[in-house]
């Protein structure tokens, strides 16, 4: 009997049908991989089974029993726990306070201490962790809590694990001890579910690996049956070629952006780039590169503590956005909601407030905030009903859309795309690179920071690599591909 | 019921003040719809009013400002020690009642700039800010009127508080023509002009953005601190209008007193007006009809004689149902 089991799950939100009547199986002593694109319905499945988020139909059957999650405390009660993509642990307290946050064993009705820390050691020994239970959380490094997590998990005698990208923060060291905990954990019975979009981890580890695409349970795969290049055309559904446009000649010339010696307190130590117009250049590393917080120091959102940066030749200081736009850069954050668009806001308001001095002189004239609207949806195929409404009404693609025109708006001359693509679906995703294609082709000088190699490698003319705060190398033409860029953002010989 | 609830909460305010305007008229009929009667209400909330109209910016960009009711017994102290002083020394009386207002206006607005700048370039909380001007304001204004009343002896100012534009072909029972208070004017006029910044310049686009995504604001090339420093002072700006004009009809200051829990009356014109506490999302229309609503009830229970001492109660239980009913109308919105 399988240990967990979705059948016919569908997942409708109002603007896109997550999950298509996907059924899927666990067993016990499994490592079942769940492999998809951006947007793909992993994310969601994941959520259904730890119980974040109910489906709209379909059934989850846990040991062969009808169940129904309502929250996650009710989902780990019964012995499934997820360990987040971003760790949610509460920094200021103890290893032990976190692992035992919300069931912490009393006597008498006052916390047990001395139980709580020796019940943490023991499990930490179990996950194979240096440190010990007294240890505050917010002094351990990713990896650590990240152990912490699993600890957690563990002491609620959890029999599913829910992995979701645990080995995008970790280095290869953390890794390779991460996976022999994944090991320990199947031989002594549990069910380990690991999301990765990483296809060699993948293949290396899991016993089954089921490919979503667009909400579909596409194929699962026995261990060994397919080589990472068949998964990637099952994940994409089409050869990668036809998703990325052609790459538009680039005429040599000097180069518009040059930032040098770029440094951040705590994420940069010595970043160079320089973008020439026309050109499109990628940003690539692991999370926690330094790539995002380089490219936010070049426009101005983040403090740098030294870094040159020159447009046209000419020095200039970025000290806010402001002074970027000023100096003709725009910067499309990775953070659509946090940073990039105001989501109470109208569609209409979102597309001019970075450039709203076009628009009121001195009195707001809406009636040409409308048209440039009107011209940006028809430009970029934006789907709204209703551009006055607020943009939050729309799907992830058509925001991003939003988000990118409100900088486009700005007419500037280099553009800085963080993540573009981000949780955006496959069709605005081509639509979204054939735009930063006529951009270049038109002149404008791109960076491109994107966690998605194969974006990297079917857009970009030239790819700059960081590791730990350092540009450690750059690829240009023929020499870029998906194993080149990992060899450098690894810092190590691909396997 | 939904539909109901959701007219309601977008609207409630009117709702509510028509409700009690046509209580009023069954009830108390030809007292209650005297142009006297009319025009005292719109002079009692003209006061609040004002403040309220900054105060909701302050709002908007998820902002709040405590120092109001404090800061109008500075600017009121400081207006008439202005005044004395100037009159005592020989300047003409319209000379020394322009130099009081300036006074009461450049205190007014120079607390509010610092508080601003405080709140964007200090980096502390709005609420602890103006709590600090809460205190101080007062005290400095208690230590100007040595403890007590500071009288005016300029007895035309008053003129300033009864004065006004008489309305052609009204008059009272005494045959009296009945003027508009410059102070009902001036809210009114402060009114439009809030919803003109609001609705028709950048500004107003600047100040929902800051409240809504303080964050997105800065990324949009926003200088997100100007715009909060230009919103404390404005609203200082109003508090030594409405300063003014509240010292000028008393024609003296009680500093220990004038403006008692003023920064409440406005605040709660403003969320009963509709305007969202977390920012982003505000009107001037509804503060004005808040404002109204408000003075409102509290000539009601004046008129039906409910003891002093319970009214604060009932004030409290009109914010409170202003505000569940805003709620109930967001929890609809996101089904």
């Amino acid at each position: 009997m399988p240990r967990l089991e979705v059948r016919d799950v569908v997942m409708q939100f109002p603007a896109v049908r997550a999950l298509d009547r996907v059924s899927l199986s666990f067993e016990p002593s499994e490592v079942h991989g769940v492999i998809g694109e951006n947007g793909a319905g992993k994310s969601t499945l994941m959520k259904i089974l730890a119980g974040v988020q109910q489906p709209t139909s379909g059934s989850v059957f846990l040991e062969g029993d009808s169940v129904r999650f309502h929250s996650v405390r009710d989902a780990l009660r019964r012995g499934i726990a997820m360990i987040h993509q971003e760790l949610d642990l509460v920094d200021s307290l103890s290893v032990a306070e976190n692992v035992f946050l919300g069931s912490e064993p009393t006597r008498f009705g006052l916390l047990n201490r001395a139980d709580m820390n020796s019940r943490t050691n023991e499990l930490l020994r179990s996950v194979g962790a240096s440190f010990s239970s007294s240890a505050a959380v917010g002094s351990l490094s990713i990896a650590g809590k990240q152990l912490v997590e699993i600890a957690k998990a563990l002491s609620h005698e959890a029999r599913v694990l829910i992995m979701d990208e645990p080995t995008a923060v970790l280095t290869d060291q953390e890794t390779v001890a991460l996976f022999g905990l994944i090991e320990d954990l199947k031989s002594s019975g549990a069910t380990v579910i690991y999301i990765s979009h990483r296809l060699s981890e993948v293949e290396r580890i899991c016993d089954r690996i089921s490919v979503l695409r667009d909400g579909v349970l596409v194929k699962t795969l026995g261990r060994g049956e397919a080589s990472q290049s068949q998964m990637a055309s099952l994940m994409v559904g089409r050869e990668l070629s036809e998703m990325f446009p052609s790459k538009p000649e680039l005429s040599s010339s000097e180069p518009i952006l040059v930032a040098s010696d770029f440094k951040v307190p705590g994420h940069v130590t010595n970043a160079n780039i320089s973008v020439r117009s026309g050109e499109i250049v990628g940003l690539a590393g692991l999370i926690g590169s330094g790539r995002t917080e380089f490219a936010e120091a070049i426009v101005g959102a983040r403090t740098k503590r030294s870094g040159e940066t020159r447009v046209e030749g000419k020095p200039v200081r970025i000290r806010s956005p402001k002074d970027a736009i000023l100096a003709g850069i725009a910067y499309v954050s990775e953070d659509r909601k946090g940073t990039g668009l105001v989501l109470q806001m109208s569609v209409i308001e979102n597309c001019t407030l970075a450039n709203l001095r076009e628009y009121a002189k001195p009195l707001m004239n809406k009636s040409k905030e409308r048209i440039t609207a009107e011209g940006w949806r028809r430009k970029l195929d934006i789907r709204a009903n209703n551009l006055r409404a607020p943009i939050a009404t729309l799907s992830g693609g058509n925001q991003q859309k939003v988000s990118i025109a409100k900088w486009l708006e700005t007419q500037p001359r280099i553009l800085v795309l963080d993540e573009p693509t981000r949780g955006v679906d496959i069709g605005a995703k081509r639509e979204i690179y054939s735009l930063i294609r006529e951009l270049a082709a038109s002149g404008t000088a791109c960076l491109l920071i994107s966690s998605e190699l194969p974006e990297i490698v079917g857009m970009c003319h030239r790819v700059v690599v960081m590791r730990e705060g350092v540009t450690v190398g750059e690829l240009t033409g023929e020499e870029i591909s998906e194993g080149a860029i990992m060899q450098l953002a690894a810092g190590v010989e691909a396997a | 019921m939904r539909k109901l609830l959701g007219f309601l909460a977008e609207n409630g305010v009117l709702v509510a003040l028509i409700v009690l305007v046509i209580v009023c008229i069954t009830q108390f009929g030809g007292a209650f719809l005297q142009p006297e009667s009319i025009r005292n209400l719109f002079s009692q909330a003209s006061y609040i009013g004002i403040i309220a109209v900054g105060m909701t910016f302050v709002i908007m960009t998820a902002g709040i400002d405590l120092s109001v009711g404090s800061l109008v017994a500075l600017c009121g102290a400081v207006a008439i020690l202005t005044l004395n002083k100037l009159a005592g020394g020989g300047s003409s009386e319209s000379v020394s009642i322009l130099m009081a207002a300036l006074a009461a206006l450049g205190i007014g607005a120079t607390a509010g700039f610092f508080n601003g700048f405080v709140i964007a370039f200090g980096r502390v909380a709005p609420f602890v800010v103006t709590l600090a001007g809460l205190a101080a304001f007062r005290s400095i204004a208690l230590v100007l009127g040595q403890g007590g009343e500071i009288r005016s002896q300029v007895p035309d100012f008053q003129e300033i508080g009864f004065g006004g534009i008489p309305i052609p072909g009204v008059t009272n029972q005494a045959g009296n023509p009945v003027v508009v208070y410059w102070s009902v004017l001036a809210f009114i006029g402060v009114a439009l002009l809030a919803s003109f910044l609001l609705n028709y310049t950048r500004y107003g686009r600047y100040v929902i953005a800051v409240g809504a995504n303080e964050r997105a604001a800065r990324y949009s090339a926003i200088d997100t601190r100007a715009v909060k420093v230009w919103t404390y002072g404005f609203l200082g700006l109003l508090v030594g209008l409405a300063a003014f004009f509240n010292v000028a009809r008393m024609n003296s200051v009680g500093t220990g007193s004038v403006g008692l829990f003023y920064e409440l009356d406005a605040i709660a014109a403003v969320v009963i007006g509709g305007t969202s506490l977390r920012g982003g999302k505000g009107r001037i229309w509804g503060t004005v009809a808040g404002a109204l609503l408000l003075t409102l009830i509290t000539t009601m229970m004046t008129w039906y004689r409910v003891d002093t001492n319970w009214q604060g109660v009932v004030r409290g239980v009109v914010i409170l149902v202003a505000v569940l009913l805003q709620r109930g109308s967001k929890s609809n919105d996101s089904n």
